[in-house]
């Protein structure tokens, strides 16, 4: 999920920009990077208004703070580590809203409780324990690298890939139990 | 990747925000803008101090120096208890002698006053 050339260098030029005091250019940024930000932080949430909530305090920090941002690659791994952390923080300050309980009680796998795999998947992701949980959005939303996830989660490389062992476990559980056999 | 790490993938794919988000952001950025240069050095500073903290090594000193100091002050609680302890039981001692020395006054007293009444027939009968 790299920039091309050509992105990377528009982006270098809002960076540039942005840190004069252009707001048109600092609302390019948000432009480039708000799915990701929103991304990991409604994945991890699972609350639209709330994760839109984490992401604007994001941005808004990032203004704050932009003349410490170096490059693009650099507003990049800033972004989504203070999003990652604000979004544990957020968790921390509120009862996530879907259980495992919740899910538990789906199996039997009536057709009106599992309509999408998809969806069904991202409650189980909602569920899991909040490392485990953001281990797994870095990974597959992301697609970063072991040693990338540990950087940004601040954790040994050994613990990145014992929580995403044990979430992919957790996970295959669970779906088992509310699908039944599913090619896992 | 396994069918599972693909199902994964598919449905944590990026998801925009709300059409209107980045006004929303330029508007929260713009209505907090007054203040800005105050909140930002007191955020700043927060965010700073936050920052540190998350380094290990920081966490982990900081543990320690807590762990420190909770073992000197319960140390220092427990030696002033110990030192209350053995003052009062000194007091109480000394209140013991006292009235110890206070009773045996009274029986010397009472004792004397027996033997002078003893003593009075004997002397009457000589």
């Amino acid at each position: 999920m790299g920039l091309s050339e050509a992105a990377e260098t528009r982006m270098e030029e809002a960076l540039a920009l942005a840190a004069g005091g252009d707001a048109s250019a600092f609302a390019r940024i948000v432009r480039e990077h708000q799915a990701m930000v929103f991304s990991v932080a409604y994945h991890f949430l699972h609350d639209r208004p709330v994760a839109e909530d984490v992401a604007q305090e994001v941005f808004v920090h990032l203004y704050q703070n932009i003349n410490s941002i170096e490059s693009p690659a650099h507003l990049k791994y800033w972004l989504r580590k203070v999003a990652t952390h604000r979004s544990i923080d957020h968790a921390r300050g509120r009862k996530l809203e879907v259980g495992l309980d919740e899910i538990s009680d789906c199996a039997g796998a009536s057709p009106e409780c599992d309509p999408l795999l998809g969806e069904k998947l991202q409650r189980l992701v909602a569920s899991l324990p909040e490392q485990a949980r953001m281990v797994v959005i870095l990974r597959y939303q992301e697609e970063l690298e072991y040693h990338e996830i540990a950087e940004v989660m601040e954790m040994p490389i050994n613990t990145v890939k014992s929580n995403l062992q044990r979430a992919l476990a957790l996970l295959r559980q669970k779906l088992a139990r509310t699908m039944g056999d599913v090619p896992v | 990747m396994n069918p599972l790490e693909q199902e994964l993938k598919n449905a944590l794919r990026r998801q925009e925000p709300a059409t209107d988000f980045t006004e929303r952001v330029m508007a929260r950025i713009q209505s907090a803008g007054a203040g800005r240069r105050t909140e930002t050095l007191g955020r700043s500073r927060a965010a700073g101090l936050r920052d540190w903290f998350r380094v290990p090594a920081v966490r982990w000193a900081s543990a320690a120096a807590m762990c420190f100091v909770l073992v000197i002050g319960g140390l220092a609680q427990y030696r002033a208890r110990e030192r209350r302890r053995r003052q009062e039981g000194e007091m109480a001692r000394a209140q013991v002698m006292l009235a110890l020395r206070i009773a045996s006054a009274k029986l010397n007293g009472a004792l004397r006053e027996v033997k002078q009444v003893n003593q009075a027939p004997h002397d009457e009968a000589r």
